[in-house]
């Protein structure tokens, strides 16, 4: 209120015109200065005894506020007084409520720049000897792996996968390195009761497939619908069993910014089996041969690719592979294979998962392929664009790999046989000509003494050191003397020192040298 | 009034009033603190997550620290062999999700939802609103309504998590009203975005600690409070109560109800020979005239005074509402927004879950009520 300035009012004003703030009336002129009479000052004046009370008051409420703090020491009055600024680590809220627009999680081509997060699902079962090689690749991703999250799902495993897993990522998310920390990681553990034998060849075996494909299709929904969130724009599937891929594997596949998208997945074969080979078959184009066998199955039958049993005639992706075509060059499939699925997380929102019963007559990855399709999504392979999976050897390359092992092994042996055969012959033949040559010599030796003996004996002496034969048949008959000292069969070791050629040459040698002195 | 009150008023104030009076201030303010930042119970601090990228269907903790490193998400090992999912949910702590797909928002479905009994500590919610007008005006109203039950609500009230989703697509309708909304050539559309509109909501919700789902349409304004105890009790891999509506009836001058959702059915030999007449992808509608199946609807099934847990088998359900085993659901079965053996949404949904070995129960006389637009 302002009395001053509301000219109609009847109010008094309270202060100014009647008086000053210190109780004297207001002397007839305003302008006097002078006080006047002297006023001591008995009492405080009023302000200075008000700014006392609150200093006091401050302190007092001061020394609550600390002793509140050691009393409630993440007390949420702490936080209002310092504005939140100095609250501990400790002290946490929870946020119960989350907001998604999945209109900003669409995934585009280049997804890297617009920070788009990826959910990578590696289903894995007794798979502890494979993870060392996953984490190689796991570490060399170049897309930032702040923006991937990582989901495994580890189901019936006897081996020590579970353990080796977390010791491996709790290693990474430790690494000094920023760079190499990934985003959630989360671990699901679910035991299906698989009846199925992981091992390669009952795993291929044809009879074992519907069940084993159902089976390894529910892993993965189970895993998926476990790890998807609302603010994934990707999601990439990845065996374990992958031996080389480019490390910007997931750059590369987003480029070609497709609903659904595979590489072509080969394997390295040893030379005797070729070198290399179609691995994934899973990835093909429909034909109508397989179609109309499809019309003759009953409602539960799956189509398996790559077994006699359902010829299709289907044009797949692996045998179109050209190791110098175009690696951007791209097919339209229906079926896709597992090895390593890149698609949009929008795909599995909509529905698309990896059918656990016969859809089309497929089930498992070529289930997810042709649901994909059902739903207008685009689905495309990479001819050209190859990655390798692991060679595990089959029992029926096991066994032909024994067989040659053993063949080799035969080989080796008869090798052996043949030069030790060969040896013997030529030592028996060297030791004669040896003999020959010996016998000959210190005939020749003895012949040549009778004769220089006979002319002059002066000579002798000189020509010693450039008559090498001579010296060894001396250094010879030197150590058979000494032989003959320590005792022993003088006769057999005479035999022995010249049938080896080699010793006859360092004793040559030994000889020269003494000789030489 | 020529003497001025202020410093004598004070003279005669004691300081002790002044003390008493600043204490009195903490304490308002301690409770003023405390009413507006959630402060909530030991048990529910524990079941929070560390870290923002986590299963939504857990609150997490808000990072309060504005200085030094963010540390990288820990490795979280989730055992879904220990996700139980029983008779009796609440005394074996299930998680439930409840998810909605919402166009508009009724203030009934959400008093309808806090009267509910089940603890809502274990209560997770899921909603999926369209990107436009209408859904607009949803959100703001729906997220009212959360701040005031998340916020400042008693915490028995309070939902362990709720996800507010907006679609990533357009409803392929411009209006949300019945009339134009049961057009028969206007619903395999309509039907296909809802399916996608559920698949988006239950995918990225559904998470590693989720026992139940139970779909609720945000028009359903009355159910009993025991709902989910239950629908759950009976142990079915699917259970859907019968879905009425209450309106005025205007022969009879009095309030009455109808039956509302016509999609829980039992399959029929005529439904079967049309399909099989029908091309690839046609579909199967029910509560058309043109189009009569003559399949076993759970909707006239309905018994006056008869046991509300009576059960029956069905082919076909609705989605109004509808408890679903999580594992129904992780072992992938969804809503097909195509014709899935000439079935679409939830009708298909029963179909697949079906095939995967699932087989779906409804109750007749047990009563849900729909909204009466």
């Amino acid at each position: 209120m302002l009395p001053f300035t509301s000219s109609g009012s009847k109010v008094v004003p309270r202060h100014h015109v009647s008086g000053y703030s210190n109780g004297y009336p207001r002397a007839g002129n305003t302008f006097e200065i002078s006080p006047h009479r002297f006023q001591p000052r008995g009492t405080t004046p009023s302000h200075r005894r008000r700014r006392r009370l609150l200093i006091r008051l401050g302190g007092i409420v001061a020394v609550c506020a600390l002793f509140g703090l050691f009393v409630w020491p993440r007390g949420s009055i702490f936080s209002l007084f310092s504005f939140g600024l100095f609250s501990s680590g400790d002290d946490f809220q929870l946020e119960t409520v989350r907001y998604y627009d999945l209109s900003n999680v669409q995934g585009t081509a280049r997804g890297w720049e617009r920070e788009e997060r990826i959910l990578l699902c590696v289903p894995l079962r007794d798979a502890e000897s494979h993870l060392p090689m996953f984490f190689s690749h796991l570490r060399n991703f170049t897309y930032p792996h702040h923006l991937i999250d990582l989901a495994f799902l580890v189901s019936d495993s006897k081996d020590r996968t579970l353990q080796v897993l977390v010791d491996n990522l709790e290693n990474i998310q430790a690494d000094e390195d920023d760079v190499q920390h990934y985003g959630e990681i989360s671990i699901i553990e679910k035991d299906f009761g698989q009846k199925v034998n992981q091992d390669v060849e009952s795993r291929h075996g044809f009879a074992a497939q519907a069940s084993r494909r159902k089976l390894m299709a529910q892993a993965r929904n189970w895993l998926l619908s476990a790890a998807l969130r609302p603010y994934h724009s990707w999601v990439y599937w990845r065996d374990v069993d992958v031996e080389t891929a480019p490390f910007t594997i997931l750059e590369d596949l987003m480029r070609h910014n497709k609903d659904v998208i595979v590489p072509n997945v080969w394997r390295p074969l040893p030379d005797w089996l070729g070198g290399e080979q179609p691995y994934d078959l899973n990835s093909w184009q429909e034909s109508d041969t397989a179609l109309a066998l499809a019309e003759t199955l009953d409602e539960d039958a799956v189509i398996v690719e790559g077994y006699a049993e359902y010829a299709t005639w289907r044009p797949h992706l692996a045998y179109l592979r050209d190791p110098y075509g175009d690696p951007d060059m791209e097919m339209e499939i229906d079926g896709v294979g597992g090895v390593s699925i890149l698609a949009k997380a929008g795909v599995f929102r909509s529905g698309v998962h990896f059918p656990a019963f016969s859809f089309e007559k497929h089930a498992e990855t070529e289930g997810f392929g042709k649901m994909a399709r059902r739903m207008q999504y685009s689905v495309v392979g990479l001819p050209h664009y190859t990655i390798w999976h692991l060679y595990e050897p089959s029992v029926d390359d096991i066994k032909h790999m024994e067989q040659m092992e053993q063949e080799r092994l035969a080989h080796e042996q008869e090798e052996k046989e043949k030069a030790e055969k060969a040896k013997k012959l030529k030592e028996s033949f060297g030791d004669a000509t040896s003999q020959w040559e010996k016998d000959k010599t210190q005939m020749q030796d003895i012949a040549m003494k009778e004769k220089n003996e006979a002319l002059t004996k002066s000579k002798e002496k000189s020509e010693k050191p450039d008559r090498p034969a001579e010296a060894l048949a001396k250094a010879q008959r030197e150590e058979v003397a000494e032989k003959a000292e320590k005792g022993g069969g003088v006769v057999d070791k005479v035999e022995k020192v010249v049938g080896k050629g080699e010793k006859v040459a360092e004793k040559k040698e030994k000889a020269h040298e003494a000789g030489g002195k | 009034m020529a003497r001025p009150m202020g410093p004598v008023r004070l003279k005669k104030t004691s300081p002790l009033t002044l003390v008493l009076g600043g204490a009195l201030c903490i304490f308002i303010l301690y409770f003023l603190i405390g009413s507006s930042a959630p402060d909530f119970s030991a048990s529910r601090k524990a079941s929070a997550a560390s870290h923002p990228l986590s299963p939504p269907t857990s609150p997490f903790r808000k990072s309060t620290s504005t200085s030094g490193k963010v540390k990288p998400p820990p490795v979280t090992r989730y055992n879904l062999n220990n996700v139980t999912i029983t008779h009796n949910p609440l005394d074996n702590r299930e998680n439930i999700l409840i998810l909605t797909p919402m166009a508009r928002f009724y203030q009934a479905y959400w008093d309808n939802l806090l009267k509910l009994t089940y603890s809502h500590e274990l209560i997770t919610l899921g909603f999926i609103l369209p990107k436009n007008k209408e859904g607009n005006t949803a959100t703001t109203e729906l997220q009212k309504q959360i701040a005031k039950t998340q916020q400042y609500g008693p915490e028995k009230d309070r939902f362990k998590s709720i996800i507010i989703l907006r679609q990533d697509f357009d409803p392929p309708l411009p209006s949300q009203d019945e009339g134009e909304r049961h057009k028969m050539q206007n619903q395999k559309i309509r039907r296909a975005a809802m399916a996608k509109a559920r698949n988006s909501l239950l995918f990225t919700t559904l998470g590693p600690s989720t026992s139940w789902v139970l779909w609720l349409d945000a028009d359903i304004i009355e159910t009993p409070p025991t709902l989910i105890q239950d629908l759950a009790f009976h142990d079915k891999p699917l259970i859907a109560p019968n879905c009425f509506q209450r309106y005025y009836n205007t022969e009879r001058k009095v309030m009455d109800e109808r039956a509302y959702d016509f999609n829980n059915w039992q399959d029929s030999p005529t439904a079967q020979e049309l399909a099989s007449k029908m091309g690839y992808d046609d579909i199967l509608l029910e509560g058309y005239a043109d189009m009569a199946t003559y399949r076993a609807l759970m909707a006239y099934m309905y018994e006056e005074g008869a046991d509300i847990h009576h059960e029956v088998p069905l082919d076909g359900v609705g989605g109004t509402a509808l408890l679903v085993k999580a594992d129904v659901h992780r072992d992938g079965a969804m809503f097909p927004p195509f014709a899935f053996y000439h079935l679409i949404e939830t009708e298909g949904f029963a179909k697949m879950a079906k095939r995967l070995g699932w087989q779906a129960a409804g109750l007749p006389n047990y009563k849900v009520y729909h909204y009466n637009e």
